[in-house]
Order: C-alpha cells, then structure tokens, then sequence
C-alpha cells in the first residue's frame, strides 16, 4: 500500500545531513503544524482521515472517538479511537515511526489522506515538542490479543524507535477502546498546542468531517485542567450507506505539470519514454504515444529518467499538441445528493434541504464534479451571513476563504433572486441558510502550498455556478410553498377563529340571533384549498402524508390529485385507501370525483422503506378547472417529458447490467494518487531526504 | 367641545351601529364590514364654512376578506364592548391602558399602541362621538404656559381652583390638563396681548428667563413636538373667547411647517373634529428659510428624510397656497435648516431683545418696548 521514499532518503543522506527533523521543521507551516491552535487541528485531521479512509477501505461503518485533555506546560494530551481494521503488528513501526511517501506519490485518486505528511508528522511534531513517544493500540480481527506498542522517530536514519511493546487481552482491549469491537486502532500522544473553539477548530474540522462522511459517527470530548468539559460534540451517522468505493485512474496528459511528469520520469519502472508514456498515463494508445514523441523530436527507446529539462518541456508541449481522448470521470467519488441532504440534517438542524451532484466535467485533462447543498430556515440564526462550508475532495477547507474559488462562485449568485438577503446582490448572502460547496477532482488546483483556498478555474466556476443556481431555485419554490401555505393558514384563521367570533360577539352585544357563516365563508374563501403534510411515524418507520382538499366555493369540484414520492427500488406506497394510480416515477394520482361546497376531502398514504427526515414534504399538483390553492397546476408536457425518459431508462436497463458504481477497481495493487500533492514540497523532500 | 359631547344612551347606541353594520350584512350572507373615511393627506378638504381641513368623500371599506381587515372588524368589537362596559362602571382608561388590556382579547389584540391608537380615532370618525365619550384618555402630556393668565380649574374633589399663570405657578409653568373642555376648564381674565406658541423646550425656558412674557405683554404656551389634542384646543378657545391673536414661533424645518399646519389648518389624524382643535387666524412667525440668510444664522443640511417630507407637503393640500409653496421651495432650494436657539450665536438676548420684536413687528404690526 505504501511506496518508501527510501531512494529520496538515500540521496538526502548523500547530499546533505540534514536531518528530517530540520525540514520538518522549515515546512512546518505547509505541513500543518505552524501555530498552536493549528497543530492540534492537523493532528486530529490526519488521525481522523486515517480512520476514515482505512474504514472506507475495510467497508466498515466508522466509529470515532477523540478526546483532547489540556495538561499542564500549554500541552494537550490527544486520544483518537477507531473501530476500523487496526494495523498489523509488523506495519506498526513503518506507518507511525518512518516517513514514507504514502499512496500520494504519483498515483491519482481522490482519497483524503492526501494533504498533509501523514500520522508520522504528528508522532513527529510530539516528539520535537515534548520528547515524548506516541502510544499505539492496534487490534486486528485476525488476532485474540491486541498489540501496545510506544513509537518514537530515530530522525537521522528516518527510522522507528519502539519500545515497551506487549501484548494485551481482548477484555483490556474493550475496556480501553471503549467500543465493543475486535478491530481498531488507538492513538495516545502528547504535544505543544492550544485548544481553541470557533469556525477555525477541532470541533468545526469534525463538523465538517461528519457533514461529507454521513456513513460515520464521529464523537469528541475536550477536557480542561480541573477535569471540565471545554468542548464537546458528537455526530451520529445518519446513514449504513458506505461510500462508494473509489475508481482508481492514471493522469491524463492534458492535466500535467512540469514537476510532476520530472517526478513521474525519475520514478517509473518502464524503460522507454514510449512505454511510460503507453503505461503511466490515461488514455495514451502506441499511436498517441508515438504521435506524442514525434511532436517532441524524442527517440522512442529513450530511457525515462534522466530526462534533460528541455526534453521534458517539449513533451509537455507534445501533450497539448496531440488529440488525446478526454480522461474517463468515473474515478470521482462525489458525496451524491441524497447522502449531502444527510450529512447536513446530521450536523444542522433546518427545515429544508437540497442538494445538487453535478454531472462529471473535464478541464485541462482532469476529471472534476461539483456538488452543493443548501439548508435554510429552521434553527439557523437569520441575522448572520450564511455558512460556507467548503470541501475538496471530502477534505474540508477551513481557512482563507475569501480566496477561495468555491467563495467566489457563491459571491456571484444574486441570492435575493432566491430569497437570501445579500446587499448589493454580491458577496456571501445573510439569511438563516448554510451553503455547502464540495469540489471532487483528481486534481484540486490550490492557491498555494497550504492547501486551503482553491484557485481561480473557470470551467469549475461555471459548473459551480449552475449547480448553485439549481440550488437556490429549489429554495425559491420552496419559499414559495412556504408562501402558500402561510396565505391559507390565514383564510383557515380567518374563516375557523376570527369570523365565529365576530359573529358571536355582533350578535350577543345587540342581543341578535347568531348569523348562519357558511355562505359567508364561500364568499370570503372563494377557492379550493390544499394542505399538505407528512409525519415521520418512528414506530412503524413509515413516513405518512395526508392531503387535505376543502372546497370553499359554490359548487362541486372535480380534480386529479397528484402528490410528488420519493420512489426508489426500496420504497413503496404502502396505507394508500385511495389507491389511485401511477402517473410517472415518482409521480402518484388520486382522482376526485365530487367535492361538495363547503366540504373537506383528504388522500392519506404513507410510504415505506424510508428513514426519519428522508421526506418532510410533499408537493402537490392538480389537474382540472379552477385554482388550488396550495398545489400547482400539473405540466403535461413535462409530464410527458418525464415519462419518455423513463421508457427510455427501462430500455436501456434491459441491455446494461453490471452497477458500475459496485464494482472495485485498482491499478495492478498500486493503488494511485498524484492527487493534490503539491510538486514543490515533495521536491523540496526530494532534495532533502 | 362641549356642544359635541354626547350622553351616555347616544354613544352606546353610536357604538351599537358598528356592531350592527356588521351583523346586517352576515345576516344578507355577506361578510361582515366597516366603512371609513379615508385618513390620508388625500382626502382632506378645506370646508369654507367652518374655515378647517376637513375629511372628504372618500370611503375605505374594511371588510372580512382578508386577515388583516378581519382582525380589524373583532379589534373594533372588543373595543367597543370594552367602551361599554367602562361607560356604564362610570370608568375611564387610558389609551395606553386599553392597550395593554386587550393582551387578554385573543384574535383582538393590538399589535402595537399605534394600532390601537389609531382604532379609537376610526371609532370617533365613524361613531361621531369623541373619545371623551368613549372614556379614553390620552397620556400624553399637555402643554405648559406661562403668561399673565387667568383660569379655573375643577380639581379631582370638583371643586373649582382659581390659577394665575405667572403668579400661581413655578417656572415650569401651568401643565395644561387633557379635558379643557367648559366642564373642566374656565378662562377667567387676562393681561396680555397675544399668544405665543413654541416648538422646543429649550426656546421656551430661554423665553421665561428673559421675562418675555412680560416685556412683550404675551402668554408663552410650550408645544412639545407636535402639539396634543388639548393643546390646540386651548390655544383655539383662547383665540375665540379672548380674541387674542395665536403667533406660532418653531424651528426652520419640514417638520415645523407641519406643526403650523396642524395648528391653523387641522390635523390630517384629526381632520373629522378640525373646527374644534385648529385656528385658522394662526400667524407663523419663524423661523422661516429667509431668516437663515438675513440673519446669518448657523444651518444644517437637509436630510434626504427633511427632502422626502419637503415633497410629501407640496402634495399636501393645506400647503397649497403660494406662500407656502414659496417657503417649501426656498427651504428645497437652499437645502439647509436652522434650529431656534441658532439665534444664540447672537447671544442668549438676540432673540428677545432683537430677532422677536422685528418679526412681532414685521407680521403683526406689534411694536414692542
Ligand atoms: N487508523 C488506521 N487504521 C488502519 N490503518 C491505518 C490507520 N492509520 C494509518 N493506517 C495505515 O497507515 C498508512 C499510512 O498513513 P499515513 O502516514 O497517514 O499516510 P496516508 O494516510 O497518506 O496513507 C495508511 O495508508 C494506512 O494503510
Ligand atoms: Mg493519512
């Protein structure tokens, strides 16, 4: 699974001693740990994304735990618990004790583990800071006992120390671990940092975390001296649903820089330019790659490394001089609508959600995807500016967001359009809302080395702005909904509450007969009305709706009711005394024969196969004469629209059987990442180890 | 006012033809209504005969149809009831009080003090009756004056209390109750020439200390603001019993202009009772937008608020005459206004001793000194 960098070891020995230590302590800003309050966030991050991704790997339901106790001398004391496949006792010493060039090297996939310098910087940055060694608990399935084992680095050899290593019974295990489970990993070390709360913190990191992992519980416990709690949250997972697991490609020439194709030529196994070409890159066939070379005046047998400059310059150019087919985008793994909509409900209470997974899109030969989610109104405080909540690649983004790309899509929105306040029609829009922006590519381009704000990309900005857009009229109707129904709540008021009143009170003080209110009513109301409403049912895990259509005009009503499900392979209608039929997917109609004036008539079903918050509200739709308040006229050509894509669907279903999204691949075992790395740091680590 | 007031039997059954406008119509199968005149700058009319502003023809209709004008309707029957009760008990509440009682009304409670304000103004407009009727009283604070006056007033145990207004009283002057009516209020006798009515406290007591009062031979009434009912009552009885000129003395801004107005021409709030509250023979004294540059005095720009209300008054009737359009657009024109005591760059005596003597002189033909 890991790549050791033993070679850049080798020639950093050579070249110069220094030691690891020392860059360590030069790059301490890229790698995370600059600022006390910073060091402890990326602690927990490359702790915490490990759990994640070797969960994911392991298709296990994440449980994590982190506890932060302050100690004394400004020091904190860090416990990370998973209940993931836990570590080997022989990987033990390498992943925590070595530096190693992880999957990130020169592989492409969009995993998280890829920003910072792993688990190892963080035993790393707890020795230079206190000296003390890092503890690791590691239980695997496959074995009775757990290993506990104390890591520290030798940093002139980039070598691990271990000692008191033992092995413990399973009950300790379970007493330590504080979970039920045969497999997992705990980490215990201690470090200079400084628990701070806020939008840049531990707890906001783990927000955010929980938001993009819905699949994942995520629980944290901050302690302060006297044993009081300073911080805490916990995020439950509303979903069993894992990830879909991650497709693995290679690059594709269109999206290479000089550094890393220099990095790719120095470390490729192939023997000829060609045969790197053919075999390192997406979508290059002998041809292309022949067609590359004769662009580049370079001799097909030429070996890889040891490239000059100039040579690496002109196959650049070659790339872009050669047709090349577009790389495929089914290496991306986006959250997907549903699981966002779950991952917001997790971290923020509100009363509408949406959510947009855009289709893949290419730029510059790197396939990328843009999703957005919106939450408004419920809980959310309506008199600040709206949350942003900024992801690439599932890595949340919580520092220099004014400079960031997904900040500049959503400054670009006019939000009032869609009912957020925004002076000017500019910036971040205020309002009770959260705006969710997550950026999938297999190649995120950054502003720098940081990793925090994403660089200016036009065609991501484009998609973002569409996506955006969906979002924000899907507020807008539902706002209008909302709208609708606030009106008819008013005639109800009106017609149920204040005129009884009124005629009671007319009547008793002129000591007159109480007029007869039902043509009175009809003359106010004048309509027919519909009310929606559908309620969570916990004890039969059924979601009921109940619409409710009052006639309040003169004469009988006919309509078609129809009521918007959401229809899945899992779900069905299920109470439906009505019966009706099917219109369209996810379409369900009623018909009404008579209403009577004055008369109230009401469609209740309910749906099964969901969860609790999957479906808060139904929209209506009618057919026939005369308004419905509360439901919108029924589009027939859309309606058309949507039934001609579906008989379609059910054709193309027949012929196409596999699930993509179920099937797992990997490159030959190495599994490839060039992801996000920036060249000039890993150069840096080149020269230096 | 007195010729106005009603029995307790007319007012009851004034208030009963509210209730029944509306059971008439749920009876027909109608929802039920209230019909108003419109209270709005435009739907006021000069009446020649009574010499005022007064409401004009057109009706508003507030009927059950929509939420608002429902609440309005069961507001308006609460309120009456609540009348009802207070008349017969031989009760009175303040405006304020009705307010917070009708917390208790359920769908008839006011949103604001304004609402309810404003509910008891429709009441007089459609019942005829003034709110003394009703037993409501304001809470706003009267008056003050100054001056060698002469009153009797009946005090709570009915007894009538002579008071002279600059002997009997302290320098804060004599508060003017919120009843000036005969039955309350008497005007006995005075010493004095002419009234002077002015906008700001602080010009007021500049005034006092002068001894304006006396070396002009004038009664000085304090405005606060935009004057209250009773205000403009007492300044109109004076006037008509007395005959004694009202010169009206404000800062130099939008605002003041329609205290004037509200003081000699009626009230657009109060436009249904205007013969018995504005004096028409009111003089405007100043300070006006020429005074700024004949005396140099130190101004502030106009406010887009101050614009905003400089055009509103060019639409309004009262102001359509050629002197005051003419102020309205010098005022516009310059973009400035002045304060009163901006005539103390002068000195504390400029106004006294200088600036109120040429102008007594200039616009009534009163030579003081
Ligand atoms: N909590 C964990 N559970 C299981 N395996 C882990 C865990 N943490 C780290 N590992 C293993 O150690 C490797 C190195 O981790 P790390 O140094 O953080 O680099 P990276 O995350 O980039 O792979 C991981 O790729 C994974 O195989
Ligand atoms: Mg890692």
């Amino acid at each position: 699974m890991v790549v050791e960098m033993d070679k850049a070891q080798r020639i950093a020995n050579k070249q110069k001693q220094i030691s690891i230590s020392e860059f360590f302590e030069k790059n301490k800003h890229f790698l995370g740990f600059d600022t006390h309050q910073r060091a402890i966030i990326t602690a927990v991050k490359e702790a915490v994304d490990n759990s994640l991704d070797a969960c994911e790997e392991a298709r296990i339901l994440p449980e994590i735990h982190v506890y932060i106790k302050r100690i004394e001398g400004g020091k904190l004391e860090l416990i990370t618990q998973d209940n993931g496949p836990g570590i080997p006792r022989d990987s033990i010493a390498n992943v925590f004790g070595k530096f190693l060039l992880g999957s990130r090297f020169h592989a492409i996939r969009q995993t998280r583990g890829q920003q910072g310098i792993g688990i190892t910087g963080v035993v790393m940055y707890s020795q230079l800071t206190t000296g003390s060694s890092t503890t690791v608990l590691s239980k695997i399935e496959a074995e009775s006992t757990a290993v506990k084992v104390d890591l520290a680095l030798d940093t002139k050899n980039n070598r691990a120390l271990k000692s008191n290593e033992e092995r413990i019974p399973i009950e300790e295990w379970f007493e330590e671990s504080g979970m039920q489970t045969l497999h997992g990993l705990r980490i215990k070390t201690v470090m200079s940092a400084k628990y701070q709360r806020g939008r840049q913190s531990v707890h906001q990191y783990l927000r955010m975390t929980s938001i993009v992992n819905p699949h994942a519980t995520i629980r944290l416990k901050v302690i302060g001296k006297e044993g009081e709690t300073v911080d805490e949250g916990e995020w439950v997972r509303s979903t069993s649903k894992l990830p879909r697991p991650v497709v693995e490609i290679k690059p594709h020439p269109h999206g290479m820089q000089f550094g890393t194709l220099q990095r790719m030529l120095k470390n490729t196994k192939e023997r000829t330019v060609k045969s790197f070409l053919r075999k390192e890159f997406e979508k290059v066939s002998p041809l292309v790659a022949k067609k590359i070379l004769e662009h580049a005046e370079l001799d097909e047998k030429r070996r890889p490394a040891g490239l000059p400059v100039e040579s690496i310059q002109s196959l650049l150019a070659a790339f872009m001089e050669v047709k090349i087919q577009s790389p495929p985008v089914d290496c991306l793994s986006p959250i997907e609508d549903l699981l966002i909509k779950k991952g917001l409900e997790k971290a923020i209470d509100s009363r509408y959600a949406a959510t947009v997974t855009r289709n893949p899109s290419v730029s510059q030969g790197n396939p990328f995807q843009v999703e957005v989610g919106l939450v408004f109104g419920g809980d959310l405080p309506s008199d600040g500016t709206v949350e942003l909540l900024r992801f690439a690649n599932r890595v949340p983004l919580m520092y220099q967001q004014g400079g960031c790309l997904l900040t500049k899509g959503v400054e670009s929105i006019d939000w009032r359009r869609y009912g957020l306040e925004q002076p000017g029609g500019k910036g971040v829009p205020k309002g009770p809302a959260a705006i969710l922006v997550h950026l999938a590519s297999t190649n995120v381009q950054f502003t720098s080395e940081a990793k925090e704000a994403v660089s200016d990309n036009e065609e991501v900005f484009d998609e973002l702005r569409r996506a955006l857009f969906e979002v924000g009229r899907g507020l807008q109707s539902h706002r209008k909904r909302i709208g609708q129904r606030e009106k008819s709540r008013e005639k109800f008021d009106l017609i149920n509450k204040i005129l009884p009143e009124i005629a009671s009170k007319s009547s008793s003080m002129l000591g007159r007969e109480p007029p007869d209110l039902s043509p009175i009513i009809t003359k106010i109301m004048n309509a027919v009305f519909c009310e929606e409403e559908v309620i969570w049912e916990a004890r039969d895990k059924l979601a009921k709706c109940s619409i409710k259509i009052y006639n309040y005009t003169a004469r009988a009503r006919a309509y078609t009711i129809i009521a918007k499900w959401p229809e899945s392979d899992s779900t069905s209608i299920v109470q439906n005394e009505r019966g009706g039929r099917k219109e369209a997917r996810g379409l369900w109609a009623w018909r009404l024969d008579a209403i009577d004036p004055g008369s109230m008539t009401s469609i209740d079903f309910a749906v099964s196969g969901l969860n609790k918050g999957d479906w808060k509200e139904a929209e209506v739709f009618y057919r026939g004469n005369g308004e419905v308040i509360g439901s919108e006229k029924i589009d027939e050509t859309l309606l058309e629209e949507a039934r001609k894509q579906e008989r379609l669907q059910e054709v193309v279903d027949e012929f196409i059987v596999p699930d993509v999204s179920t099937s797992f691949h990997q490159k030959d075992g190495v599994p490839l990442d060039s992801n996000v790395v920036s060249s000039e740091i890993w150069e840096a680590g080149d020269k230096l180890f | 006012m007195k010729e106005k007031t009603r029995s307790k039997e007319d007012t009851i059954e004034a208030l009963h033809a509210v209730a029944a406008e509306m059971h008439d119509r749920m009876m027909r199968g109608e929802p039920p209504r209230m019909t108003l005149p419109v209270r709005s700058k435009k739907n006021i009319n000069f009446d020649e005969r009574l010499n005022v502003y007064k409401y004009g023809k057109k009706k508003t209709i507030r009927d059950a149809t929509s939420l608002g004008s429902a609440h309005q309707l069961l507001r308006a029957l609460f309120v009456t009831e609540f009348m009802e009760e207070m008349i017969e008990g031989q009760k009175s509440s303040t405006l304020r009080e009705m307010y917070y009682i009708s917390e208790g009304w359920g769908y008839g409670k006011f949103g604001s003090q304004n609402e309810s304000n404003n509910l008891a103004e429709d009441l007089e407009i459609v019942t005829g009756c003034l709110r003394e009727d009703f037993k409501l009283r304001p809470e706003e604070d009267g008056a003050r004056i100054i001056g060698n006056l002469t009153f009797e007033e009946r005090n709570r145990r009915g007894e009538w209390m002579r008071i002279n207004c600059r002997d009997d009283v302290g320098d804060s002057g004599y508060g003017v109750p919120y009843n000036v009516e005969s039955e309350k209020l008497r005007l006995l006798g005075h010493d004095i020439d002419f009234m002077m009515a002015i906008e700001t406290g602080g010009m007021f007591d500049r005034l006092v200390e002068n001894g304006f009062d006396e070396s002009a031979r004038c009664g000085l009434i304090h405005l606060k603001g935009q004057p209250a009912r009773s205000t403009r009552r007492i300044m109109k009885r004076i006037n008509e019993e007395w005959g004694l000129p009202i010169v009206v003395f404000t800062d130099c801004d939008p605002w003041s202009f329609r205290i004037f107005a509200s003081i000699a021409y009626g009230a657009i709030k109060t436009a249904h009772i205007s013969e018995y509250l504005a004096t028409p023979s009111a003089i405007y004294l100043g300070i006006d937008s020429d005074d700024i540059k004949a005396y140099d005095l130190p101004a502030d720009e106009l406010t887009s608020r101050d614009i905003e209300a400089l055009k509103a008054e060019k639409s309004d009737p009262r102001f359509q005459n050629q002197e005051w359009t003419d102020q309205i657009d010098l005022m516009l024109e310059l973009g400035e206004k002045a304060e009163q005591q901006s005539l103390a760059k002068y000195g504390l005596d400029f106004v006294t001793d200088t600036y109120l003597p040429e102008k007594l002189r200039q616009k009534l033909g009163i030579h003081i000194g």
